[in-house]
């Protein structure tokens, strides 16, 4: 079967595990050649603050703070290497920015732009869209 | 195993999936073509990832073998 173009993740939970499980599966994807997009809004945003990334202040259940106490690099840290590696862009939600009166330059340097829910479907028509 | 020569040995032991295969390839992108990158991993995950992903990248898995309680993947880079 025919690889898709594009694989594409809304992240809506700010819960650390899945965080990090959709930076497995993008940078999995990524590296595998797809064009990944990453829409992060809701909570999720909240996740890539450089405040919450400084505090480690993240909402953790299951898996997530065995992550933490093993220290293995972050999602923020996966995407970063995985955008070195193959295509991979992170956007922020320009409605949960704008609600919560966030800034690009409070984000962590991942985030590529702030898009809408409209510029975010047009680079993922070409393969699946999943929710976390 | 004839001309069986590594260019570079990663040592990935520690690092969790999808770790050792962003090692690999980090490293494959800084060799010439049929260089050999040899990685190290005791990820189970990874023992099964990366030969996959070398199948789909038109690389060649040149061995993939336990040693104690890890495994050594060797991949010579295609293209």
């Amino acid at each position: 079967m025919e690889q898709p173009k594009t694989f594409s993740i809304v992240l809506v939970s700010p819960d650390l595990e899945k965080l990090h499980a959709s930076a497995i599966m993008g940078s999995g994807a990524a590296m595998a050649g797809m064009d990944v997009n990453i829409f992060v809004t809701m909570e999720a945003l909240r996740a890539f603050l450089k405040k919450t990334i400084e505090q480690r202040s993240f909402v953790k259940s299951g898996i997530g703070a065995t992550l933490l106490d093993k220290k293995v690099p972050l999602f923020y840290q996966l995407f970063q290497q995985a955008k070195e590696l193959g295509k991979l862009h992170i956007y922020a939600c320009a409605m949960s920015a704008d609600i919560m009166g966030w800034k690009k330059e409070d984000m962590v340097d991942v985030i590529d732009d702030i898009i809408g829910v409209n510029k975010f479907f047009s680079l993922s028509m070409a393969g699946p869209i999943v929710t976390m | 195993m004839t001309d069986m020569t590594i260019n570079k040995t990663i040592d990935a032991r520690g690092s969790y999936c999808p770790g050792p295969l962003m090692e690999l390839i980090k490293a494959l992108n800084h060799e010439s073509i049929n260089s050999v990158v040899e990685v190290l991993s005791n990820d189970e995950g990874s023992a099964k990832d990366v030969p996959e992903w070398v199948a789909k990248a038109g690389h060649e898995l040149v061995y993939i073998k336990k040693d104690g309680d890890f495994w050594r993947l060797a991949v010579r880079k295609k293209k």
